[in-house]
């Protein structure tokens, strides 16, 4: 696996010798994009924050790794922390900051000490003067995947989400620039700088669900289905795959090659590249009704369109499953969902309609197995 | 973005919390107004910030807090097969504690173990590929061992 090389520190001696200008120039021409999700050029992102005008400048990890059916981070964060942190340095050095973060979910509590220390050896062996690295605990809370509400939950508030303009690259920590990066991305970004062959096409796969061989793969973009169906082993004939708990529940097709474009023309998002797999002894509504409740869960409850509107698709889907539900109910549940998708302001209200549009769309006879018989 | 006035240096407010939590079980009121007074944050806020986090506590817990993750992956492979099991068990809902003060269980969100699901934490630590004859012999060891201490203590 790609991203289980070791980068022992040369990468941040080859960045210091390119100086941050070469250092970010490298990156972009490595072509590395955000492995959170959104796939943002991080070159374009580590510009923006040196050009931003500051006194202070920050780095954030974003290792709130709180997607349901992911899991990538951890293998890095348990078996490449080193290299990880290493990208941190890089980061920091090419933006000009002297105070990071790495953002650790509660969850994830139980890898902290050994993080600690690694971050502590990492740094001793760096002598970058003035660099200090800070672990912030989360404590269960999606949302703070969020960047905005990641901001607000380091900084000692509750984590809602904030109106974007402004953007953390520029206005983040305390108002300060402020770049934040997934796990996956800061240690690539390391690799990227050391390696000549470094492959920016190489993504991590978390698979779970009714296989019998999950786990996190690694597969270049616009790899076969086929080929991830033969590693992960299902049991039974696969019927659905959902992208995580946003991304959207669209059907296992085997000649699909996999890749952003692929996937959204099913409506769905491919964002971390979590794949849950659903086999054809699973109703694909029991499946949404497990992300609905996590929505209603996990939703911030600043919006009322999304605190709201997720209790409500929760009960819709309840007398779907209870077979108390007509047609019309169908009809509203993905009216409320498109609703809370144009009014929400972050991405988990822009996303949790997702699994009902898109099962609704692609599995409209597993809602029919519970439809009330008129 | 909100800004806090000479807070720069000062650890993070979540760590903090996390520690008290560790030290006393759950964040009683008591400690609250010391943080408050401390780090000078208005009580309101403070009690805002610990109740919007799940893994914040305001009640006292159980000696184990268990949380069953309810996420799909988990779901798909029988995770709602130990919730129901474990709510038997130890006689306690979600989001109660047991009679003995032994179990605290709760729901979460996903907790990154899908690969080796259905999951749960125990007091923080992973427990994977659970079954119910697992989770009867896990019970066990931990009713055994407090059995043990309390009869240490009684000698």
């Amino acid at each position: 696996m790609q991203i289980l090389r070791q980068t022992k520190l040369e990468a941040l001696e080859k960045a210091r010798t390119l100086g941050p200008d070469g250092t970010i120039a490298l990156i972009e021409k490595r072509g590395l994009e955000g492995r959170g999700g959104a796939a943002y050029p991080t070159a374009k992102k580590w510009k923006t924050c040196r050009d931003a005008p500051a006194d202070e400048r920050f780095v954030v990890c974003n290792a709130d790794e709180g997607e349901p059916g992911t899991f990538k981070d951890k293998l890095i964060i348990r078996h490449n922390a080193e290299t990880l942190v290493e990208g941190m340095l890089i980061a920091a050095y090419a933006v000009g900051a002297k105070r990071c973060f790495i953002y650790l979910r509660g969850e994830y509590d139980y890898l902290r000490p050994r993080l600690q220390e690694q971050v502590d050896d990492v740094l001793a062996r760096a002598k970058m003067e003035g660099v200090t690295i800070e672990i912030v605990r989360g404590a269960g809370a999606y949302i703070c995947g969020e960047a905005t509400a990641l901001l607000q939950s380091i900084m000692g508030f509750r984590g809602n989400a904030m109106c974007k303009p402004p953007n953390p690259t520029t206005h983040g920590l305390w108002g300060k620039p402020t770049v934040i990066n997934n796990v996956e991305t800061l240690a690539c970004a390391a690799q990227a700088v050391l390696f000549d062959d470094w492959d920016s096409s190489l993504r991590l796969f978390s698979i779970s669900g009714n296989v019998k061989n999950p786990g996190v793969y690694e597969f270049p973009l616009g790899v076969r289905m086929s080929t991830i169906i033969d590693v992960a082993r299902p049991e039974k004939k696969l019927k659905a795959m959902s992208f995580g708990c946003f991304g959207g529940i669209m059907p296992v097709d085997e000649n699909m090659s996999v890749t952003p474009e692929t996937i959204n023309m099913e409506k769905c998002q491919h964002g971390a590249y979590s794949i849950i797999f659903i086999d054809e002894t699973n109703n694909v509504v029991d499946v949404a009704y497990s992300i609905a409740k996590f929505y209603t869960y996990e939703s911030c409850g600043k919006c009322t369109p999304c605190r709201e509107g997720t209790i409500r698709m929760l009960n819709l889907l309840k007398k779907v499953r209870t077979g108390k539900a007509v047609r019309k109910d169908l009809e509203l549940m993905r009216e409320l969902a498109t609703h809370i998708q144009d009014t929400a302001l972050c991405g988990l209200g822009q996303t949790c309609g997702n699994h009902i549009l898109t099962s609704l769309q692609h599995f409209p006879k597993d809602y029919d197995a519970f439809m009330k018989k008129l | 973005m909100a800004k806090e006035k000479g807070k720069k240096d000062t650890r993070p407010l979540m760590n903090m919390l996390h520690e008290v939590q560790e030290r006393h079980g759950y964040i009683s009121e008591h400690m609250l107004k010391q943080i408050s007074v401390d780090q000078d944050i208005p009580i309101a806020r403070l009690y805002g910030v610990v109740k919007f986090y799940t893994m914040f506590h305001t009640e006292p817990q159980g000696k184990y807090v268990i949380e069953i993750c309810g996420s799909p992956s988990c779901v798909l492979n029988n995770g709602v097969r130990l919730e129901k099991f474990l709510e038997n068990e130890i006689g306690a809902g979600i989001g109660e504690t047991s009679k003995d003060g032994l179990f605290s269980l709760y729901k979460t969100s996903c907790i990154g173990c899908c690969d080796e699901a259905p999951a749960m934490l125990i007091n923080g630590e992973p427990h994977t590929k659970m079954t119910v004859e697992r989770l009867k012999l896990i019970l066990k060891k931990l009713r055994d061992t407090e059995a043990a201490q309390a009869g240490e203590k009684k000698k």
